[in-house]
């Protein structure tokens, strides 16, 4: 058919390909999480297509990826990519370079950090690598590097908020993730300021083709924006900017009122059975009253009308015992009578207070008191709720009490450990999926553990973790790789901090604003360029990242790098690099724990291999199905090192700690997102979302000509009843202005919006705003929650953020 | 559209598949925003050539560079086009697109765009084939194949065992949902059809 022939398509019908022609698998792993399959072609070397690999074992789950994975070539083949070694000329920001040769960077580098290492101590290092959980190997080898020199680590996980510290604080976890299959299987489903259909594209079929054809669920969508996701909505519930918690602890009360709780499910899952102290506050411990240990709690037995004790071993209880819910005792504690109540007593008041009732929470939430009502009714009702949390919840500084309070209300009704029941919450690649410790701690040596918070505050705050050893003479040198943290972080006391170091590299590769802003760039190879080890929360199957095409120009992988370095640091210290990639995998099998036992390195060079997991792979299955006690396990840690702050191997409502007490946060507690702002921050009347946005991750993609063609320039969204007030048209140049600083960008008049807010997505490269200001400038400034500091563990109980407490004004430029 | 997510992974599918220029989508997706706040619905279509039973590119073609084939898909002859854009004004869904000046994505002259350049002739009307090269080889559509959420379902609408007339069967028990078209005043008889989102959003009361 002679028409066809110059049909514009690539490897198929008449025109096909001629030339070496390869099919090559391979993986994402982006911050995205999604992880997704895909085939190159690959013709003399250059990607010509993309495809998804659909080769998943569960059919479910093909075709997997979205438009940024379909859009990746235009990355790797994009003018910014950097070429070579780039060494700073002019002053920090200026843009003016030298290129260097591999030996002179590394060999600059090296120099640098051997000075600091003796004359500071190498704690004065800081890497500060996005989230290992997505590459197993690459970013490893920076990691094991700086274990190796004793230098610090700072995770990306809590300094971009995305640590949910309303899990850590109830179930001793960061973190409840289920695979997204299992939404599928839900019949109700809340999405709370989650944007699903934008941010899990790959996923949200298990919602719009699962939970809604097949299921007929209700889904309910919570968030000031009609986003992308209201589509597959029954129900658009517009509340107020961080007043969720306050809509859920409403739905508590109505819960609580119309006796439509699951007394069982908190008597053997819940801290609720556990007797606190009326005289401290704290929870009774069997060595108070002699009947056991101090990491033993104590209960009322209404059988035998006596104490009886817990352990935080198992959740199963002697059948021939029957925990009291209500109810007050007394205790003989050394020679003092002391009454002790069960914790549902303290809980169940506190939810009943008039402050959680539909009528007050209507004013809050802005929600008529009547959908609280229903909504809270049709929850108790459904047979698999499901609540999945979106970050809008959790990057506010009470957003620990927000999950908190959601937590509690699938508590309540006992809506967990069932198919498609329970919550769930995906704010990053963090979740290691196998035991990675046999790579990242070489012969016991561990990096030291600092939140970037306090390198970006400029020292610790006066209530720092005492586990945390901040540098004595302060940060001099600082790592950036796979990060971007200039746009998607701080901008203004990140570059005050950043001028205070003696050198400040960057490992990218592309020449993002960050790039910009350093000393030293090295070239890295992208994604497609490198193998690596893959595995996501999102579903249940580990994959191998593979070369597609050869490193372009002089870009290296991050494990070439850091063998380099090493030996330039320390030639002993090359030993601890003789591995390729491949050793490397096989290791991390080996010792991965028992979810990869079995699976090879050959298997998986065919194509994704399941884990050894639950099927579906859902979160808490081991406490929900087998009562085995709270937390799961957080690799690579040990259960016992979160047993610290999660004491009773419950779910905890009621935390006795006295940070918990001084803020009245002992038991869920709604409060108001911006009273703990300063005043000069309050009187801003825009409250600002920072939605994540479909054409990038992150800030990755800011510069993808592709997806840039259908999303030219950054906008800020705004109703028009508040457009109409400021005098701004559709289009319009505008600023976005407070205290901290301004920005400019276009307007988008929408009726998609709540008046009073603005949207701005997530993650602009400087260079795409009107006045090329930074999208951050605005964003409220760091402080950190004396409840995340009370405990540390990197990326398990560590301090949030609170990006969307942001206020702001907006106007018209001239 | 009860399953169309918006993502836009069909246009960019689309786009790798058929190496088109800047500002050139064979297949797209509209997002359409309906309604004054609180009552506003959010909706998405996702577009592409409609392959007419009754085209008006094909009468309108001083040219006659467009045909239709036997199995229905509307094609533009490469060869025979002169790109006089009687076409593009002709159709009235915009599905056809005719550049003087074709734009690309990267500045650097890469092999990787290179390779669509080559394959593409300048100056002539192009649009969605159904991916006909594909199809050849009896492979799906880009977009079809690219969609996560398996929001395209392709086949014979007129063979009752073809997997679309299944799913089309099926839902209309399930779902009562009935296949639409667009314009349906057009004339035109498109052959691409719709089925209406389950998801009827409502918004909740406000106070």
């Amino acid at each position: 058919m002679t028409t066809l022939k110059k049909v514009p398509g690539k490897l198929h019908g008449p025109a096909k390909m001629c030339g070496d022609v390869k099919v090559i698998r391979t993986t994402d792993s982006p911050n995205c999480t999604g992880a997704c399959g895909w085939y190159a072609t690959v013709v003399d070397g250059k990607i010509i297509d993309v495809k998804q690999a659909a080769d998943y074992g569960n059919p479910e789950y093909n075709p997997r990826g979205c438009l940024r994975g379909a859009a990746m070539p235009n990355l790797i083949y994009n003018p910014d990519r950097i070429k070579r070694p780039l060494i700073r000329t002019g002053k920090r920001g200026e843009g003016k370079w030298r290129e260097a040769s591999w030996d002179e960077a590394l060999g600059l580098i090296a120099g640098k950090f051997k000075t600091i290492i003796e004359r500071d101590g190498p704690e004065g290092i800081l890497l500060f690598n996005q989230v290992v959980g997505t590459s197993y190997v690459q970013k490893a080898a920076q990691v094991r590097l700086f274990a190796l020199m004793g230098a610090s680590f700072a995770t990306a996980y809590d300094f971009n908020g995305d640590i949910v510290m309303g899990f850590t604080h109830t179930v001793g976890i960061d973190a409840m993730e289920c695979e997204s299959l299992n939404w599928s299987f839900s019949d109700h489903v809340l999405l709370w300021s989650s944007n699903v259909l934008q941010t899990r594209m790959p996923d949200a079929h298990f919602l719009t083709r699962g939970a809604k054809e097949k299921n007929g669920a209700k889904i309910i969508y919570i968030d000031p924006r009609a986003a992308q996701t209201a589509k597959a909505a029954d129900l658009w519930v517009p509340v107020k900017p961080g007043t969720d918690g306050a809509l859920a602890l409403s739905m508590c009360h109505v819960l609580v009122q119309k006796g439509l709780v699951n007394l069982n499910f908190l008597k053997t899952y819940t801290d609720a059975i556990t007797l606190i102290r009326s005289d401290s506050g704290k929870r009774l411990r069997a060595s108070d009253i002699g009947i056991g240990m101090d990491d033993e709690f104590v209960i009322w037995d209404e059988s035998s009308k006596g104490f009886s004790k817990i352990t935080n071993t198992t959740l199963k209880t002697d059948p021939s015992v029957n925990p009291a819910i209500l109810g007050e005792y007394t205790a003989r504690v050394g020679n003092a009578d002391v009454g002790v109540r069960p914790a549902w007593e303290l809980l169940k008041a506190n939810i009943l207070r008039d402050v959680n009732s539909p009528e007050r929470a209507a004013k809050i939430t802005g929600i008529a008191k009547d959908e609280i009502v229903q909504m809270a009714v049709e929850f108790a009702r459904a047979k698999s709720p499901l609540s999945i949390i979106g970050m809008g919840l959790n990057h506010r500084y009470h957003g620990d009490l927000a999950v908190r309070s959601v937590i509690l209300l699938h508590a309540l009704v006992g809506g967990f450990g069932r198919k498609g029941a329970g919550i769930t919450v995906y704010s990053g690649q963090h979740n290691f999926r196998i035991l990675t410790t046999s790579y990242t701690i070489p012969d016991g040596k561990r990096c030291n553990m600092v939140p970037m918070h306090y390198f970006v505050m400029g020292g610790p705050t006066p209530t720092i973790n005492k586990k945390i050893k901040f540098p004595k003479a302060g940060f001099k040198a600082l790592v950036v790789s796979h990060g971007n943290p200039l746009v998607t972080e701080w901008s203004s006391r990140m570059k005050q901090a950043i001028d205070k170091l003696d050198i400040f590299v960057t490992i990218d590769f592309l020449m993002t604003p960050t790039a910009e802003y350093s000393d030293v760039v090295l070239p890295a190879a992208t994604p497609w360029e490198k193998y690596d080890l893959v595995g996501t929360a999102l579903h249940p199957y580990l994959q191998i990242q593979q070369p597609v095409v050869e490193p372009l120009y002089e870009s290296k992988t991050e494990l070439w790098m850091a063998r380099e370095l090493a030996r330039r640091i320390n030639p002993e210290l090359s030993k601890y690099f003789a591995d390729d990639e491949f050793g490397i995998m096989e290791l991390l099998l080996k010792n991965g724990g028992p979810e990869c036992q079995g699976i090879t390195l050959d298997a998986l060079k065919k194509g994704p291999v399941r884990l050894n997991v639950p099927d579906p792979d859902d979160n808490c299955y081991e406490q929900f199905v087998h009562l085995h006690p709270f937390p799961p396990r957080a690799y690579p840690f040990e259960v016992k090192q979160q047993r610290e702050f999660l004491k009773t191997g419950r779910m905890e409502f009621y935390k006795e700690e006295d940070e918990f007490k001084a803020l009245g946060e002992a038991l869920p507690t709604f409060k108001p997102p911006f009273e703990h702002l300063a005043a000069d921050e309050q009187k801003y009347p825009f409250a600002i979302v920072t939605p994540h946005s479909k054409w990038r991750v992150h800030s990755t993609h800011s510069n993808n000509t592709s997806l840039l063609n259908l999303n030219r320039k950054p906008v800020v969204e705004i109703s028009f009843k508040d457009a109409l007030e400021k005098g701004i048209n559709d289009g319009d140049e505008v600023e976005l202005f407070n205290k901290n600083g301004s920005y400019r960008l276009w307007a988008r008049v929408t009726e998609m919006i709540r008046p009073g807010v603005l949207s701005v997505d997530h993650g602009w490269w400087d260079r795409y705003l009107a006045d090329r200001g930074h999208y951050h400038s605005v964003t409220v400034q760091e402080k950190t929650k004396p409840t995340h500091e009370n405990y540390y563990l990197p990326a398990v109980y560590a301090p949030g953020q609170l990006w969307k407490d942001t206020l702001v004004d907006i106007r018209r430029c001239s | 559209m009860g399953r169309c997510i918006g993502c836009d992974t069909c246009t960019l599918s689309c786009k790798q598949e058929n190496g088109t220029p800047a500002d050139v989508f064979f297949a797209r997706v509209m997002n359409c925003e309906v309604g004054k706040f609180p009552d506003v619905k959010r909706v998405y279509l996702p577009v592409l050539c409609n392959h007419c039973g009754n085209p008006q590119c094909v009468r309108a073609c001083p040219n006659k560079a467009i045909f239709k084939q036997d199995d229905g898909i509307v094609i533009i002859d490469q060869d025979r086009c002169k790109g006089t854009g009687a076409c593009v004004s002709a159709c009235p869904y915009g599905n056809v697109f005719l550049k003087k000046e074709d734009s690309w994505y990267l500045m650097n002259n890469t092999a990787y765009e290179e390779h669509s350049k080559s394959r593409l002739e300048k100056n002539v009307a192009r649009k969605c084939t159904y991916c006909a090269h594909r199809l050849e080889d009896g492979l799906k559509p880009a977009c079809v194949v690219g969609c996560p959420t398996t929001a395209r379902i392709f086949g014979d609408a007129d063979d009752p065992t073809s997997e679309v007339s299944q799913f089309l069967k099926e839902q209309a028990k399930d779902s009562g949902r009935m296949p639409f078209v667009l314009l349906e005043d057009s004339g035109c008889r498109p052959t691409t059809c719709y089925l209406e989102p389950i998801a009827k959003t409502k918004t909740a009361k406000l106070c």
